[in-house]
């Protein structure tokens, strides 16, 4: 009789402690899903630049792959691609890996910001959307030319700078 | 059809699947097969209409904060979605999976295995998309998830993936079921059951399983294009790498029209059965009815651009989709007076079943009648995107699809369960779901023509559409309480309905042949049918056919015009097979969400199940790899 308890006890316990596990992958799972794919369309608040190459919001534009998309698209509509388009080469390639200006998200942003001269980027754009820049030039490197590619060509289908089609 | 209790027993024990889980996993009995499509699908029916209660208390007053913007693409991007590709068409191909063989008197479909390989993917797709949605991975661009915007630079991460992945799966699904419906109903007809004498419900499943087959090849091309274009980067749907978006709304509706009608048309089958069997009279003009549906779903495939007129193409072109759609007005209004002509000149007896006809004629020719409004290409571009469309296109699916189908489910549930249900409740379940639906939906008609758009989250107030949105809302929440008492009316009846008894309407067609629930062999013997009502037969006895094996699965195969018996055909047994290809399936699907390598790497195990499942057997051979499996 009481090996027969121990034993349903010991069943309990395995069964609980597997069942812990399941809820916690599950946790897990949803957590990995949450940040990377959520999609907030709301306004957000205001930005400041980078602290350093570890403040804790980094994480909220890097990873996550709307923000980034949005800075893809400032990117277009910025002209960026004028200069740093596909067929750039040297320094002026972003997707090649190498920053001369050192690769952190501070040292992007502040090349963005500050390293274009009379563009005046730290004043003309707004923070958030340098974030959003930021984060785009630096996921840059990570995808094919293939996929680089064709991210191109459907920025270059969209009607801004010179291939507005709409009203004059 | 009595039969001697020796010969009930040696076919039970040869149609019985093994108990327990193994049985569970491995079985081919088509009737499990459909239940589980029909369970899973009215479970999500359930949740889908919770997003949809969701949706409407968000946009019962305006600026109203119960969701963000976000959350309310979701929604809908789920509610369409899970209804369109994991209610409606699977709901009607489960009953087909389910009736086909019982309404020809055989034992099993053509493919017993597909029947389980359909089922399983099916499910694939259901956890694909949910599973996702409980990630908050959720889809949120709408049902049919345009380019560009569903394209790798507007729809980053997994999102569409799981959108275009679920379409995959559940279309592989649709397309095995679709193969064994139209085979067993050409190849398995009793003896005597000609084309002429097919009842309606077969020749609705026979021409709608063809439109899948014809139609579905585009949406899973489309999907497919899509997901190469996020993954692999083809230009398929770039305009300046020399692709066109038009394309994918081209081939989308080149599924997405005829699948309207992949719903509707079984609809009309389960419309003409239970007419026909509580007219107490033969349906008023089958010839037409057929003809009907053989005219609908021939134009089903000639009226998709009336879905993009919008979308600026020539003129000339918008004035052939309208005149197409217009015309198959036509050959709908022609069952709808055949139906009515049944009804007429029979005795009706209305019973839930026949009531559930009732609302669905009343409601779907409301739908009917905005849609013949908006095939006007003139007047659609004022209607398109406003919720004009919302309302038409809820009175023809919910009207023309849903209530005919909660009808084939009282009807046909004393057959499955073996128990009546409640026809109390069931008269206050269709009150309040036909009442709520149409008090819901029918102010949504005056908020689309005060231009009130579809797909917004919220709205400002001094609109004037206030009102009429906290009407809808009522509606809704109305119909959602009556479908609360249609399942609870099901559930309680399985365990405390009346006994039925096998024929409780004195139904017109061969299911009511047999014991109910349905035994796992069917039918004992082969019934021989001589009319188009072969259980009322002017009051003769059903015969029946003796000579197919009692002791294994065997089948018999007749002729495709005139149902001539032509031989024996042994039908597969239990097999585990079918859900590891499945599993196989599944795993590759999704790994080709996240990487190219999936569709080469997963296609070994592919492989590998399927030469399982398909591994010859051969009687004679006693050793090695080809003797017969125990």
């Amino acid at each position: 009789m009481l090996i027969m308890t121990a034993s349903v006890r010991g069943t309990e316990r395995r069964t609980s402690i597997g069942a812990n596990l399941a809820v916690a992958c599950l946790i897990a799972l949803a957590c990995a899903g949450c940040s990377q794919e959520a999609r907030n369309v709301g306004p957000t608040v205001p930005q400041t630049r980078p602290r350093d190459g570890a403040d804790p919001r980094i994480a909220l534009y890097q990873a996550n792959v709307d923000q980034v998309a949005q800075g893809g698209r400032y990117f277009a509509w910025y002209g960026c691609q004028a200069c740093h388009g596909e067929s750039a080469t040297g320094v002026r390639n972003l997707a090649d890996g190498q920053w001369r200006h050192g690769g952190d998200f501070d040292q992007v942003f502040a090349s963005i910001a500050d390293r274009h001269g009379a563009l005046r980027y730290a004043v003309r754009v707004p923070p958030e959307q340098l974030w959003q820049l930021t984060a785009y030039a630096r996921d840059l490197p990570l995808h094919t030319p293939e996929k680089l590619h064709r991210q191109a060509v459907d920025q270059r289908a969209e009607p801004v700078g010179n291939s507005w089609s709409g009203p004059q | 059809m009595k039969a001697p209790a020796d010969r009930r027993l040696q076919l039970e024990q040869t149609w019985s699947d093994k108990p327990g889980l193994w049985g569970f996993l491995t079985t081919v009995d088509h009737k499990r097969i459909a239940a589980r499509y029909i369970v899973t699908a009215m479970l999500l029916m359930f949740l889908a209409g919770m997003l949809a209660l969701d949706m409407r208390w968000q946009l019962s007053v305006p600026e109203n904060t119960r969701m963000t913007p976000q959350l309310f693409n979701e929604s809908f991007s789920l509610h369409g979605s899970t209804m369109l590709f994991l209610v409606s068409v699977p709901l009607m191909e489960a009953l087909g999976l389910w009736l086909v063989p019982l309404m020809l008197g055989q034992r099993n479909m053509a493919f017993p295995r597909l029947s389980a390989f359909s089922f399983w993917l099916y499910l694939g797709g259901v956890m694909t998309l949910w599973v996702a949605h409980a990630l908050d991975i959720t889809p949120d661009l709408g049902w049919f998830e345009y380019p560009p915007l569903s394209g790798p630079s507007y729809s980053p991460g997994h999102r569409a993936d799981i959108w275009a992945q679920m379409i995959t799966f559940t279309e592989v699904a649709a397309l095995a079921a679709s193969v064994n419906i139209a085979v067993t109903i050409l190849k398995m007809r009793p003896p005597g059951m000609t084309l002429a004498r097919m009842p309606v419900f077969l020749w609705a499943q026979l021409i709608s399983s063809l439109m899948t087959i014809l139609s579905m090849p585009a949406i899973m091309l489309v999907t497919s294009m899509l997901i190469a274009d996020r993954m692999v980067s083809t230009h398929f749907f770039a305009p300046a790498g020399g692709g066109d978006v038009l394309l994918f709304q081209h081939l989308f509706w080149f599924f997405g029209h005829p699948e309207v009608y992949i719903i509707f048309i079984p609809a009309t089958g389960f419309v003409s059965q239970i007419v026909e069997t509580f007219s107490r009279r033969p349906l008023f003009g089958h010839s037409v009815v057929v003809l009907a549906i053989m005219a609908i779903g021939a134009l089903a495939f000639g009226l998709w651009v009336h879905h993009m007129f919008a979308v600026g193409l020539p003129r000339l072109g918008n004035n052939f989709y309208t005149a197409a759609s217009m015309a198959i007005a036509l050959p709908a209004g022609l069952q709808i007076f055949c139906w009515i002509a049944t009804m007429w000149s029979g005795r009706p007896w209305l019973a839930t079943p026949m009531l559930w006809v009732i609302g669905f004629i009343a409601t779907f020719v409301i739908g009917g009648l905005s849609g013949i409004m908006t095939a006007s290409a003139a007047l659609d571009l004022q209607l398109t995107d406003t919720y004009f469309i919302v309302a038409h296109f809820h009175y023809v699916l919910i009207g023309g699809a849903i209530f005919p189908l909660f009808g084939a489910f009282c009807y046909w549930y004393p057959k499955a369960t073996g128990r009546l249900m409640s026809e109390r409740w069931g008269r206050w379940a269709f009150v309040l779901i036909v009442g709520g639906f149409n008090l819901g939906f029918f102010p949504m008609h005056f908020l689309g023509l005060m231009g009130m758009p579809r797909r917004v989250y919220t709205y400002p107030p001094g609109m004037g559409w206030d009102l009429l949105n906290q009407v809808a809302t009522a509606g809704s929440a109305i119909s959602v309480l009556g479908g609360l008492v249609f399942v609870g009316n099901a559930l309680w009846s399985f365990w405390r309905g009346e006994h039925a008894g096998s024929d409780p309407w004195r139904g017109s067609t061969l299911e009511w042949a047999g014991l109910s629930p349905t035994p796992p062999y069917n039918l004992a013997y082969t019934p021989a049918v001589t009319s188009l009502t072969p259980m009322w037969n002017g009051g003769d006895p059903l015969r029946a056919y003796d000579g197919i094996a009692l002791e294994r699965r065997e089948v018999l195969i007749t002729s495709v015009a005139d149902a001539a018996p032509l031989y024996r055909q042994r039908s597969a047994s239990a097999s585990v097979w079918p859900f590891l290809s499945a599993i196989a399936v599944t795993a590759m699907f999704l790994g080709s969400i996240f990487t190219p390598w999936a569709v080469a790497i997963g296609s070994v195990p592919i492989a590998a199940a399927l030469i399982g499942w398909f591994w010859p057997q051969r009687e004679r051979t006693m050793t090695g790899l080809l003797r017969k499996r125990r």
